[in-house]
């Protein structure tokens, strides 16, 4: 069991700058994502957490001692590779044992905390194979069974399912947070999807550029972004975000983008006017409930719900809309569009900072 | 033309190049090993005798005879080429590893190394080597032996051991560093026990390259260290009408690296063959 | 990296030490620097007609040897490489005369061009190609062919085999998009496989000139650069005087003409390696 605190941490190279001035603080048992697109620096910060990677400036510290210069053995984390890193030329047993082994543990005591993990993880019938033997979901329980067979202070997963088809990362989702949940060891997840995160965290870390973007709850990344970047990458499909501005015509604010205009719910535009950004998720966009009319331009039925892209005569902007079921709308159709007052998010053009409603910006 | 016809044909124009690719490559060999095994009268008669009930071994037991220079040739050979491949595959894959896991500068140079060890002609290097090699007293030595062709077989198997570290995921060593192991039992328990296959194909390699050296070892080595080629070599000039003896001597000094070459083929095609295209 | 010091200095201080012998008059009797002759051993072998005739042969006998081999080469591996040829029996018949010792290969074919009971005279004889026995090695209008036969015939497989590697790294899917096209063989193999071999070959050619220019066992064992010079080439030439008529300087003069010849070569394959066209292809 351990609390994890990241105090102004970079990793550089020569001039390239990785990470810089991350701060972190996992409270003990927390289950924390770091979510971001390829090389913004979120799996360098998880390998100084581990100790495989050092830290050029700031502190580790882990239940309040710092451990910039341990090793991962010293910290006691265990750590589940993007491509699993399995030993090629040891079977499943000795895969998941080797650990174990190294700290000298007696050989019977080793197969039976073997035979023990490979039951959970349903690896039992499998542990005299070599890993090219395995499938893709048995190979990531094998890396699985390596990380838990010793019981660690922290678990470290490094985008651990990118390598997984759709059905099979949903059910090693379920099997991660079951885990989590049974065994309540602080926990690091890296990963680049953002329904994982939202998925298994009970906090999320955005980073982009080396740097902390957001952290919250899921919640909180979801609903109230800091900034376009993070609206942006949470969220699917992807928020829509209109490039315009906010007036007030006789007294009732507006939003108009190009030579379209949608009214304000009352209380819902925030103190200052002027060129801001709006965005909207898709489930605040409402059809058919009087509004802006819009063009219908592609229709995607997926089943439980289908997204309509809507869009304006000039093709300035769009916005997709979910309706539930099998929505039958054609390209072309005019539909009437507007917004949940809940749903409005407003973002400095400048900076992408999210406006609050009294102006200040998140 | 029909489809099925055409590639009927085509079919057969395969077959019919594969049989005389093979035919010209193994018609030689054939013939050195049935010469081998006939005796001399069989051999001067025209056409050549190849009746089976002619076969004997009595060319082997001449060269095998009292005092055979080929049986000490033979053990000089084996000597240096297992020392010369044990030495290099040791020095070679800890310098490969160090090269492919440390950001060495220059560390990418090495093919470059390796082209410049196959472009010195020979001649330029031994006649300084042979100066030196006499002022320490190691011309016609072993060790002598060993040294020289260390210096252009260390290159290669570094190369080709390089590209094969390199081709290691680095987290199979940070997963066993998280395991808890330390830099010497990552190497000895986790990339070593991988790295046995390219490490067999670059001892053969080296092996089979020091065993068939002729151009240093008969400069450097006329007695005492004489290899299996230096031998052969005196054998072809002085048993000039010996013909039978003269090619079972070349097949006795070719069989220990054939046989290696064949036995370990798949990782000398793919340590060699594959690392050398991909540069 | 104290070894890359070591194996640079292993290089180095030959070169250097070959190229301040040629200046020199020494001799094997005591390999001393005994008097500083200047260029005098390189204005000798320029004027020596045997050193000319050695250049003439090492010329023809490398661009002889690296077009034959590779052409082969190619054809052979586009063999190998069928379904037809695939089988592993092909590829280990091409690993025997690449493991054969150089010296065996040597005797191998001194027996089989044996002027009395040679098989190459007695079936050229049979088939009536020629009406009486020929001294191939004695005969100074085939000796050189000779050879460049017995060195083919053992370099072809290596070389196969590497290029064979090359040709299994082309991706399948190119083959597949080709067919589709309406690409014939001829058309795949010029406009696919070629120049996916590009980087192959080069290296390929550049192997084979080394070794082409380095041959030497051949020589020693079958015909010691006779009849009359015949065989005589450069690194041949630059042993004999160097270690049977014992002028050490004066071989060493031969050795680094040698040397910078194949430096200049292989600078110029790098170039040619590194050009930006290449680097597109490869």
């Amino acid at each position: 069991m351990a609390e994890i605190e990241l105090i102004g941490v970079e990793k550089r190279y020569g001039d390239v700058v990785v990470c810089s001035d991350v701060n972190l603080h996992i409270g003990d048992g927390e289950f924390l994502t770091l979510l971001g697109p390829s090389g913004c620096g979120k799996t360098t910060t998880l390998n100084m957490t581990a100790g495989l990677d050092e830290v050029t400036a700031g502190e580790i510290r882990m239940n309040g001692q710092v451990v910039n210069d341990l090793t991962p053995f010293e910290r006691d984390v265990a750590m589940v590779f993007q491509n699993y890193a399995l030993y090629p030329h040891m079977t499943v047993a000795d895969n998941i044992g080797f650990t174990l082994k190294l700290r000298k543990f007696k050989k019977d005591e080793i197969k039976r905390r073997v035979d023990d993990v490979a039951e959970v993880l349903e690896l039992s019938h499998v542990l005299d194979r070599l890993p090219r033997e395995l499938s893709g979901g048995q190979q990531q329980r094998v890396a699985l069974g390596r990380a838990v067979i010793r019981q660690p202070q922290v678990f470290l997963f490094d985008e651990p399912f990118s390598n997984l088809d759709a059905a099979l990362r949903m059910r090693m989702r379920v099997e991660v947070k079951a885990m989590h949940q049974r065994l309540g060891i602080t926990s690091i997840f890296v990963t680049h999807d953002q329904e994982e995160a939202l998925s298994l965290s009970d906090r999320i870390a955005i980073m982009n550029g080396g740097k902390i973007e957001q952290i919250g709850t899921p919640e909180d990344v979801y609903s109230r972004p800091c900034s376009t970047y993070v609206a942006r990458f949470i969220g699917s499909p992807q928020m829509d975000i209109m490039v315009g501005s906010i007036e007030d015509r006789g007294g009732r604010a507006t939003y108009s983008v190009g030579s379209t205009s949608f009214e304000i719910p009352a209380g819902a535009a925030p103190s200052t006017h002027g060129a801001v950004d709006l965005g909207v998720r898709s489930e605040h966009i409402r059809i058919g409930q009087g509004g802006t009319p819009l063009k219908v331009i592609v229709v995607q039925p997926l089943g439980s719900e289908t997204y309509v892209t809507l869009g304006d005569a000039d093709l300035t902007f769009n916005l997709t809309a979910r309706v539930p079921g099998m929505a039958r709308y054609t390209p072309g159709d005019l539909l009437d569009v507007s917004f949940d007052p809940e749903g409005l998010l407003f973002f400095d053009r400048e900076s992408g900072r999210r406006i609050e409603a009294d102006g200040a910006l998140a | 033309m029909s489809r099925a016809t055409r590639r009927r044909i085509g079919k057969g124009i395969q077959i019919a190049l594969l049989v005389l690719f093979s035919v010209w490559t193994l018609a030689p060999i054939v013939w050195i090993v049935l010469s081998s095994v006939l005796p001399q009268a069989a051999l001067t008669s025209t056409p050549p005798d190849i009746a089976i009930e002619n076969f004997t071994l009595d060319n082997y037991r001449g060269i095998f005879g009292e005092d055979s220079e080929l049986l000490i040739g033979l053990k000089n050979s084996a000597i240096v080429a297992t020392l010369t491949a044990l030495v290099s595959i040791a020095l070679g894959s800890a310098a490969a590893y160090a090269l492919a896991r440390l950001s060495v500068p220059g560390g990418n140079r090495i093919l470059l190394l390796v082209l410049a060890t196959q472009m010195f002609p020979g001649i330029v290097v031994i006649i300084p080597l042979f100066i030196v090699l006499s002022r320490v007293g190691l011309t016609d030595t072993h060790l002598g032996l060993i040294i020289v062709y260390l210096s252009f077989v260390l290159p290669i198997v570094i190369w080709v051991m390089k590209g094969f570290f390199e081709s290691i995921p680095v987290a199979l060593e940070r997963a066993a560093a998280v395991d808890g192991a330390s830099t010497l039992q990552t190497f000895r328990l986790v990339v070593l026990p991988i790295a046995i296959p390219p490490l067999f194909a670059t001892g053969v390699f080296a092996f089979i390259e020091a065993w068939n050296e002729f151009f240093f070892a008969v400069i450097i080595a006329q007695t005492n260290a004489k290899t299996a080629p230096v031998v052969l070599a005196e054998f072809s000039g002085q048993y000039v009408s010996l013909f039978g003896q003269m090619v079972a001597a070349a097949v006795v000094a070719s069989i220990p690296v054939v046989v290696l070459a064949i036995v370990f083929r798949r990782f000398i095609l793919r340590g060699f063959a594959e690392g050398a295209v991909k540069g | 990296m104290p070894a890359l010091i070591v194996m640079a200095a292993v290089l180095v201080f030959p070169i250097a030490m070959s190229i301040v012998v040629s200046f020199f008059e020494t001799t094997t009797s005591d390999f001393g620097f005994n008097e500083f002759v200047g260029i005098d051993n390189y204005t000798k072998i320029f004027a020596d007609e045997i050193f000319q005739t050695a250049v003439r042969h090492t010329i023809y006998w490398m661009v002889a040897e690296v077009i034959v081999v590779v052409a082969a080469s190619v054809g052979v591996a586009l063999l190998l490489n069928t379904n037809v040829g695939r089988p592993a029996i092909f590829r280990i018949i091409l690993l025997v005369p690449w493991a054969l010792s150089p010296v065996a290969n040597a005797v191998l074919w001194k027996w089989i061009y044996n002027a009395n009971y040679g098989i190459l005279n007695y079936l050229l004889m049979a088939f009536g190609i020629v009406d009486e026995p020929q001294i191939w090695l004695g005969d100074e209008r085939f000796a050189l062919n000779a050879l460049l036969l017995a060195e083919i015939w053992k370099s072809i497989p290596f070389i196969a085999l590497l290029m064979l590697a090359g040709m299994r790294n082309v991706p399948n899917i190119l083959y597949r998009a080709a067919r589709l096209d309406g690409a014939s063989t001829w058309q795949t193999f010029r406009h696919i496989t070629l120049p996916q071999l590009r980087t192959t070959i080069l290296i390929c050619v550049v192997l084979q000139s080394i070794w082409a220019l380095k041959s030497f066992d051949l020589i020693y064992v079958l015909t010691r650069g006779g009849p009359i010079d015949a065989t005589t080439m450069l690194n041949y030439l630059s042993y004999r005087i160097s270690f049977q008529f014992g002028d050490i300087g004066l071989g060493a003069a031969v050795a680094d003409i040698l040397f910078v010849f194949m430096f200049v070569l292989a600078l110029g394959y790098l170039r040619f390696l590194q050009s930006p066209e290449n680097r597109r292809t490869a």
